[in-house]
């Protein structure tokens, strides 16, 4: 077996791994108040078996990495298969960090969903091994990405932090406005997750499937000596097509559930050959997250924000909020360092000017002016509490953004090679 | 605002605008009621700072703007939302091939249609040069100058004299507390505290039975020496507009030639440039059957001119400085400037060839000369005669009255007007027209030129130009090309170090700022009442766990979490 087909093995088997600890936390907190048992040692031994089983997938994923490293020649951190892998291993370790500061195991209970959801993601992208391209074979471009993943890796600690703080404090009760208000945008937080674990199971489903279906799109450029270019563009689906791409034509459909031509076509403004295919999996994204949280709330017959808040009464929301706090305090140097000075670095030596304005880098300095303005809040009476525990989930927000949806939406220099 | 007295009861007079007695720690304010047992604003530990003047003259206004964190807040996330919405649509600063507003508003027209047209009437496909867009970097300056020099002596006063019996208010009203009997003797318990603080790396001043506990007080100026770091890069982007600071030009050269970089007395040659190609085995799946590459590198010598440098009748007389095979990662640098791989493009250019000069009748050959593509020599010896270069068309083509002229600079189709002297030849000399790389429009202009010379009386036919053994071994000889023109970045940033230099101490400011928190920890014992508190300006967690831990080891168990005095309160 080669290191390649090694890594990718031990790899499945994190996977999994990660998610029986997520299982172990789960029961840890929920199974409580089964009948007799002792309440306090039930999430103590459950909590360290889910703990252990955290760390045990950690140096699984920790093999995978450097088995890969080994296979192919330069650190798997090259393209969004292996950044985002990278980031889950980095959020598991800021997690374990936070853990030896504070001891405060269920703090896995949700940072693992982030580290399985994020290897889920991951795993959307080839992981095929792929050349270097030269700009991209520098060793400050290495240490610029592993360092700002980390930085991000400390900021969704204190996402998840925050997050049960959140739901730690919501009141169920209060009916004026404030009161519903903070109840709809918090349980808005989980549906956004489940939307994300949505976009996962339809692609993955389908994939599982095999369903494909193509288009050929044609577009005409006009150049500016006036002649005139046309290219024919196919793109291929692999969920079943809402939407076509704009101004194009069907090569290929699978019938699926009786749908046996896309319902319509995207809007003129979505041109790009690639558009279309976006834009079809936000909308299967989206249906199959409401599903699934339609399916959640029949079970529990409540807001999902009424079924987690019961298990976490134990833990002080103070606790939580200074979990969070200290997570941002910390990975902020290490993201300034990571994301704003190597990058500069990185920059000035590849491509001879250390800030270019590059979408990627403008949304970097976001990032940190995000985080920036958070910790001065902090500094005024007022903005601890509720609103900074937002402000934590509203950075961490601006991270993803800037991580996967400046790659979608916006492509600049820094597009990593495999973005589908 | 009411006139305050500023005179504690302690007998200190402290300046107006003094939160806490700056000697005692009293809280000089009545409190509203209700908040009397509140924990105390411990900022700059109460002390006043010059924005809090009364009377504010205009310059104290502008000082009292720049200084305020909320202004500093509002300002970070107006640049913020500046720095987002600039990525909307791309930046004109990315099209290379435009430069007039006109052709801006049209491309954003046309690519982005309504939306476009908007966003380009804002001056948003503009935005990191906009004035509004530096103004706010300008402002977040000031802002951190101001603001740094306001509070940052004030901080310094407060923590450089500080007193060591507090007034009871000051310890009972701090975020970290603990009161309790003490049993035995006070000084001896207090001693044994001591010990145990300073076990976990306290510096403690005792008075009697008070005690001041002090850990890490230089992590107090990280944000300070953040900020001057910041301040710093600041000036440093600002000093990249001054011209003499910066550079930034392109210059193509093919294999083998050698170019002056423009406005300094250095010269840069392109030695050589190899590209390397990822095997097929190497690529993946999408990738089989494309040109990847792996490498590209332009071998380069740097020269400076050190005689006739700006004399246009000599060559310049150059010195080799430096040499650096250039990669996309890896610059030359000579002095501040640096060069950097920035592309490359395949095309074949001629450079030279050896020419060999043979009798059309005998086919003996009288001697070889090379011939360049650019300055080529205008005098040749060759065996018994005289060359003379009369005219040279590096792309050669005819004019509107068919005159032969050159179509561009570079040589793609060279021709070479020849004048021979030499024994037994007219006396004259002859003419001869020699295309080295003829295509078959221009070998058939030849044919018929040279003709028209020996018809004319200016030639006898007696030459002929040949390359011999154009190709041995399937290889190229006697006949040198460039296959790949490179294109170098040539930089000069003089603001540069400033802004390393500014980062550094960024970062310095940040670690200390961040990593290590200063802990202070008061106490006094009256009449067998211990009275503790103590403060920390983030990480209240490890300043109880701090004084929980000393206060087991002085034989009194209390949770760590009980100590916290906000929380007592909620
Ligand atoms: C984008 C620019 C800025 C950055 C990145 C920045 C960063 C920081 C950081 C990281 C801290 C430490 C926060 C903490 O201790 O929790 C801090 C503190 C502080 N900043 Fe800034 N800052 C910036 C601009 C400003 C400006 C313009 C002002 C001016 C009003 C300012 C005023 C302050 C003050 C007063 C503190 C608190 C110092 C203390 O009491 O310990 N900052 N800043």
């Amino acid at each position: 077996m080669n290191w390649i087909d090694l890594s990718s093995n031990v790899f499945t088997a994190a996977f999994f791994l990660y998610c029986a600890a997520f299982i172990c936390y789960a029961i840890a907190v929920a199974g409580k108040r089964w009948s007799n048992r002792d309440p306090q040692g039930h999430t103590a031994r459950w909590g360290r078996i889910g703990f252990i089983a955290a760390i045990v997938a950690w140096v699984l994923h920790l093999v995978f990495f450097f088995a890969r490293w080994k296979g192919q020649g330069h650190i798997p951190t090259s393209n969004m298969y292996e950044f985002m892998t990278f980031l889950a291993m980095a959020i598991m370790f800021a997690f374990i960090v936070v853990y030896l500061i504070y001891r405060n195991s269920l703090l896995g209970a949700f940072a693992l969903p982030l580290v399985i959801i994020i290897v889920a993601y991951a795993s959307v992208f080839p992981s095929e091994v792929q050349p270097l391209n030269p700009a991209l074979n520098s060793i400050w471009l290495r240490i610029h990405v592993t360092t700002a993943a980390l930085g991000e890796a400390f900021f969704a600690v204190g996402f998840a932090a925050a997050l049960m703080q959140l739901i730690r404090v919501v009141d169920l009760e209060r009916k004026d406005k404030v009161g519903v208000r903070s109840r709809r945008w918090t349980e808005f937080s989980l549906v956004a997750i489940i939307l994300i674990v949505g976009f996962l199971v339809s692609v993955f489903g389908f994939r599982g499937a095999g369903y494909e279906a193509s288009f050929s799109q044609e577009t005409v450029e006009i150049a500016d000596d006036g002649t005139v270019n046309s290219q024919v563009n196919e793109v291929t689906y692999s969920l079943p097509p809402i939407v076509a791409p704009y101004n194009s034509e069907t090569v290929d459909f699978q019938a699926f559930l009786g749908m046996e031509k896309p319902l319509f076509e995207a809007p003129s403004w979505m041109n790009g050959v690639n558009a279309g295919r976006k834009l079809n999996t936000v909308i299967w994204s989206v249906i199959t997250g409401l599903i699934l949280y339609g399916l959640l709330r029949l079970l529990a017959r409540k807001p999902l924000i009424a079924v987690i808040k019961p298990h976490l009464m134990d833990i002080d929301a103070d606790d939580l909020e200074e979990i969070s706090y200290r997570a941002i305090a910390i990975g902020f140097p290490v993201f300034t360092l990571g994301a704003l000075i190597f990058a500069m670095i990185w920059a000035e030596i590849a491509w001879s000017r250390f800030w270019g304005w590059d979408p990627k880098e403008v949304w970097a300095l976001v990032t940190w002016l995000f985080y920036s303005a958070y910790l001065h809040l902090r500094l005024s009476r007022g903005w601890q509490g509720t609103r900074s525990a937002w402000l934590a989930v509203i950075g961490f927000l601006v991270v993803m953004f800037t991580l996967i949806g400046v790659n979608l939406v916006i492509a600049g220099l820094h597009s990593y090679a495999g973005v589908s | 605002m009411l006139i305050q007295n500023t005179k504690c009861e302690c007998g200190h007079q402290n300046p107006v605008g003094t939160v806490l007695c700056e000697s005692c720690g009293k809280p000089l304010f009545e409190e509203a009621a209700g908040a009397e047992d509140a924990p105390l604003e411990m900022r700059y530990d109460g002390v006043a700072r010059r924005s809090q003047k009364q009377n504010p003259h205009l310059i104290d206004r502008v000082w009292n703007f720049f200084s305020s964190v909320k202004i500093a807040i509002y300002l970070i996330i107006l640049t913020l939302l500046g720095a987002a919405l600039g990525t909307i649509f791309q930046q004109e600063s990315t099209f290379i091939n435009m430069t007039t507003d006109e052709e801006f508003a049209a491309y954003y027209k046309e690519t982005y249609g309504t939306a476009g047209v908007i966003y380009h009437a804002l001056g948003l496909s503009h935005t990191y040069e906009s004035w509004w867009f530096r103004g706010l970097l300008v402002m977040i300056g000031a802002s951190l100058v101001i603001c740094s020099l306001d509070r940052v002596l004030p901080l310094y006063r407060a923590l450089n004299k500080q007193q060591i019996r507090k007034h009871l208010q000051f310890i009972t009203r701090q975020q970290v507390t603990y009161s309790g009997e003490v049993a035995g003797d006070e000084t001896a318990w207090v001693e044994s505290f001591k010990k145990q603080l300073k076990r976990r790396g306290y510096r403690v001043h005792q008075d009697g039975t008070a005690l001041l506990a002090e850990k890490n007080r230089f992590s107090r100026w990280g944000p300070y020496i953040n900020h001057i770091g910041l301040i710093l890069f600041l000036l440093a982007v600002l000093g990249r507009s001054v011209p003499a600071w910066h550079m930034d030009q392109y210059l193509a050269l093919y294999e083998g030639e050698t170019r002056q970089i423009p406005d300094t007395n250095y010269y840069l040659k392109n030695d050589d440039f190899t590209l390397e190609l990822y095997d097929e085995s190497e690529l993946a799946s999408n990738q089989k059957g494309k040109a990847v590459p792996k490498l590209f590198e332009t071998k380069a010598t740097m020269y400076e001119c050190i005689e006739a440098c700006n004399d246009p009748t000599r060559d310049p007389v150059l010195k080799q400085v430096e040499q650096h095979p250039i990669q996309v990662n890896s610059p030359l640098s000579h002095g501040d400037l640096k060069i950097y791989q920035n592309s490359y493009q395949a095309r074949v250019r001629f450079i030279s060839v050896n020419v060999t000069l043979t009798d059309t009748v005998t086919g003996k050959a009288y001697g070889t000369f090379a011939l360049r593509a650019d300055n080529p020599e205008r005098v040749y010896e060759v065996g018994p005669y005289t060359l003379r270069l009369n005219d040279y068309f590096p792309d050669f083509g005819l004019d509107s009255e068919s005159r032969p002229m050159t179509k561009t600079r570079d040589p793609n189709n060279p021709a070479f007007a020849f004048t021979i002297t030499g024994p037994d030849l007219l006396k004259d000399g002859e003419t001869y027209l020699y295309f080295p790389m003829p295509n078959e429009e221009s070998k058939a202009y030849q044919a018929i030129l040279n003709d028209y010379y020996v018809k004319n009386g200016q030639s006898s036919g007696k030459f002929a130009f040949k390359v011999e053994n154009a190709m041995s071994g399937g290889k190229m000889v006697n006949v040198t090309f460039s296959e790949y023109t490179t294109f170098l970045n040539i930089r000069k940033d003089k603001a540069m170090p400033y802004i390393w230099v500014g980062a550094a101490i960024s970062m310095i400011g940040l670690i200390m700022g961040f990593y290590w928190q200063h802990r202070r920890v008061w106490l006094r014992i009256d009449g067998g009442t211990l009275s503790l508190g103590a403060h920390t300006n983030k990480n209240s967690y490890g300043l109880r766990a701090d004084v929980a831990w000393a206060l087991a080891r002085t034989g009194i168990e209390v949770p760590p979490k009980s100590l916290d005095n906000r929380r007592n309160l909620r």
